[in-house]
């Protein structure tokens, strides 16, 4: 009955700023949980700006904090603690905090993350929650899109073979792909991305929005690097076919045989596919640089080598960038042609976007990148105390009351000189 | 925020011990502060790009379009053609036996001036040299070298004769090699074709051995293609050679030799073609094509016309993007797009 009386004051209550509290103890959340009340308790629970629970055993953390505010809500949880008592929520919660310190390491053993003080936790989330969601979201994306750009050029051969499941590449190349030629400028990219510095990161929390509402990793994405990948592979593999056709490829009068033209589509997908990923970064680093240029100078390295080894290692890739390929304009030229076209949309697309719609961290990163937090430090400060969402609790919100409690106390007093004022 | 722990240090002269610094070494490397470049992508970056990538590609195409319209290329289909008119019906029987008339003589007028040297291909259709096992049944080991005659582990079904004694050079490729001929002449006097270097000199040097003579080659019951002179070995074999570089599509052309001469236009060219191989039996076709080279080889107009296409397509999409930036500016870092600013209500 307290429940019910409680949940109708709260709803009773007018002014959207007041902020309701709930403190419950051990004994008391025995009976709340129980089946009948546990629905009840919860809505009360939501409501209500914060909630303190006291006295309460390890087995009802896990079972109050957590499996009821996980299931009832649906929302998404994060458990904090340090103590052996705080295992149980820790490992309950859908992300787990573990402190490591004075109370030991018990916490910090059951968590997903593990921090050595409470403060750190905003930069846990608010930075590298933050990073890792995009980081994450694009490494998964642009695996995809690599994968399908390569995969579907060898189905499309296929079509061209009769179907006898012979490659248009060499076994070799297909082996490097993925462990050596493409693999690392992503490792770069899951590791290294920073969309913007983790200062800013701080100073607009607004900007970690971006990870609950998925604004990265949602279908129309996910289908749009699909898309990104297959028309890729289309373009890649009909060009090469087509310009490589049946007529002489150099001066000489040499047609291109199975190696050249496989040779040369993998020049192809080898380039765009870096490309692309130089297109999707927006921090480089060192590393990136070496990664990237380093995987496509790889590739003819490997050429060469693979070139120099006997015939009976190489088969019909014998010296074929050295003799064939290399000084032939036509293969350069079809490189040339196939990354820049397979590039294209992407970046009208994404030149459109900063255009027409740009996201937050687009608008930051222009900001920065013309130093405009420097020239006009009013905006920047007025923008990051904009950028921090209205809440109830915290020092902030104390404040914002504070000066509530004052604007009415001068409102009433204004009035009242009027009303005196007035003839 | 200062993400380092607190790191006490004992008063001077303190009996307190004292207590070490648990903090990580500080690096920028693990402190992910290593100096980087953020490029922005400006509308006039945008543009640039867009407008620099269409002027290259707008002359390369061009360039590449009259390359490929100097080349002159005389192709002709022999094939059903070639086949005298009562036995058309019976295709296969006709190229099978060995009592027909395989020779056929026709004319071929050269349409424009053709500089030499002009090259000599035979074009096949619908024949999958880049089929799995086609493509699988070789030994390159045993091409290379003397020692290794006996290696013919793909090679089956050609690998040994009944006997048991090997075949060299084994394997599918090899046994199926082309055997027509073309000679040429004009007013009676005989085009010299130069059969010498079609193949790439890696594979001459390299890749067929020297010491490798053929060896029970085409003595089976099954005659797949042309026989192979037994005293000449592999590495100056070039027609064998040419046809081991196995084409990637099912229409393929390989080169059989060049005339080194200049051929006028107008010219009528006699060709006599001897008509040996089989390709009745799976509706293939057989084209003998002459043609020029320019420095980006032979005829063919899609590369020019697909650079001309994407350059012209980038110079639309710069125009497209310098009106669109005009007739909707957006001042960059411009605070009033920050979806707070768009959003006033809040409502994340």
């Amino acid at each position: 009955m307290q429940i019910s009386d409680a949940h109708e004051m709260v709803k009773l209550e007018k002014d959207p700023n007041a902020a309701f509290a709930l403190i419950i103890d051990g004994k008391t959340l025995t009976y709340a949980l129980e089946d009948d009340l546990k629905n009840k308790f919860l809505s009360l629970a939501v409501n209500c700006a914060s909630v303190i629970c006291c006295r309460v055993s390890p087995k009802q953390k896990a079972l109050v904090v957590t499996r009821l505010v996980k299931e009832g809500t649906g929302k998404t949880t994060l458990a904090i603690g340090d103590g052996a008592n705080d295992v149980g929520m820790i490992q309950e919660a859908d992300i787990g905090v573990g402190i490591s310190g004075v109370e030991g390491m018990q916490a910090v053993m059951a968590s997903d993350f593990s921090i050595s003080q409470f403060r750190f936790l905003e930069r846990l989330l608010v930075v590298h929650g933050h990073w890792c969601y995009k980081r994450i979201a694009q490494m998964i994306c642009y695996f995809f899109y690599k994968n399908i750009a390569f995969g579907l050029t060898i189905f499309y051969f296929e079509a061209y073979t009769g179907f006898s499941g012979q490659s248009v590449y060499d076994d070799w190349y297909m082996l490097l792909f993925n462990v050596i030629l493409t693999s690392l400028p992503v490792i770069s990219l899951g590791v290294f991305e920073q969309d913007v510095s983790s200062e800013v990161c701080l100073q607009f929390p607004a900007l970690y929005q971006q990870g609950p509402r998925n604004l990265f990793f949602d279908w129309y994405r996910i289908f749009g690097w699909m898309g990104n990948g297959l028309y890729s592979s289309i373009v890649i593999y009909f060009l090469s076919i087509l310009i490589f056709y049946n007529q002489a490829f150099r001066a000489n009068g040499q047609t291109a045989d199975m190696a050249a033209v496989g040779t040369s589509m993998f020049t192809c997908i080898v380039w765009t596919v870096n490309l692309q990923i130089v297109l999707t970064m927006s921090h480089f680093t060192w590393i990136q640089h070496l990664f990237v240029w380093g995987s496509i100078a790889t590739w003819y390295l490997f050429l060469i080598a693979y070139g120099m080894c006997s015939p009976v290692i190489s088969g019909n890739a014998y010296r074929i960038l050295s003799e064939a390929l290399g000084p032939a304009p036509i293969y350069w030229a079809a490189t040339l042609l196939a990354t820049l076209s397979c590039n294209l949309p992407y970046l009208v697309y994404i030149a459109f976007q900063r255009a027409l719609n740009p996201l937050d961290h687009h608008v930051i990163q222009e900001i920065k990148y013309y130093r405009k937090d420097v020239e006009d430090q009013h905006m920047w400060k007025r923008e990051r105390s904009k950028a921090r969402q209205r809440t109830k609790i915290g020092f902030t919100a104390r404040v914002d009351a504070k000066i509530r409690q004052l604007k009415r106390k001068l409102q009433k007093k204004v009035s009242s000189l009027s009303i005196q004022t007035q003839p | 925020m200062n993400p380092r722990g607190d790191s006490t240090s004992g008063s001077d002269g303190a009996p307190e011990p004292r207590r070490k610094s648990k903090k990580p070494k500080y690096s920028r490397f693990t402190q992910q502060e290593l100096p980087a470049c953020k490029p922005l992508l400006t509308p006039a970056i945008v543009v640039t790009t867009f407008a620099f990538i269409g002027i290259i590609f707008i002359p390369i195409g061009l360039l590449s379009l009259s390359a490929s319209e100097q080349v002159v290329e005389i192709v002709y289909q022999y094939d059903t053609d070639c086949i005298p008119e009562q036995l058309q019906n019976d295709k296969v029987a006709f190229i099978q036996s060995s009592k027909t008339n395989k020779t056929c003589t026709r004319t071929l007028t050269v349409p424009k001036n053709m500089e030499g040297p002009v090259h000599i291909y035979y074009e096949l259709d619908n024949f999958y040299q880049n089929h799995r096992r086609y493509v699988k049944s070789r030994s390159d080991k045993q091409l290379r070298s003397k020692a290794s005659e006996t290696v013919t582990t793909n090679c089956a079904p050609e690998a040994t004769t009944s006997d048991g004694s090997v075949i060299v050079p084994c394997g599918l490729i090899a046994w199926s090699l082309f055997n027509d001929t073309y000679s040429f002449a004009v007013n009676s006097k005989i085009i010299e074709v130069n059969k010498k270097n079609i193949a790439w000199q890696s594979d001459k040097e390299h890749k067929f051995g020297s010491d490798v003579y053929p060896k029970n080659f085409q003595m089976g019951g099954l005659i797949g293609g042309a026989k192979l002179n037994a005293s000449i070995p592999l590495s100056e074999q070039e027609d064998l050679i040419v046809w081991m570089r196995t084409a990637a599509l099912p229409r393929f052309r390989k080169l059989y030799g060049r005339i080194e001469t200049n051929l006028a236009a107008n010219e009528q060219i006699t060709v006599t073609i001897q008509n040996n191989y089989n390709t009745y039996s799976f509706e293939g076709k057989k084209n003998l094509v002459l043609s020029t080279t320019s420095w980006i080889g032979g005829k063919n107009d899609f590369l020019g016309t697909a650079y001309l296409t994407v350059g012209s397509l980038c110079l639309f999409l710069a125009i497209g993007f310098i009106i669109l930036y005009l007739l909707k500016p957006r001042t960059l870092g411009d605070p009033s797009y920050l979806s707070w600013n768009r959003n006033p209500d809040g409502h994340y």
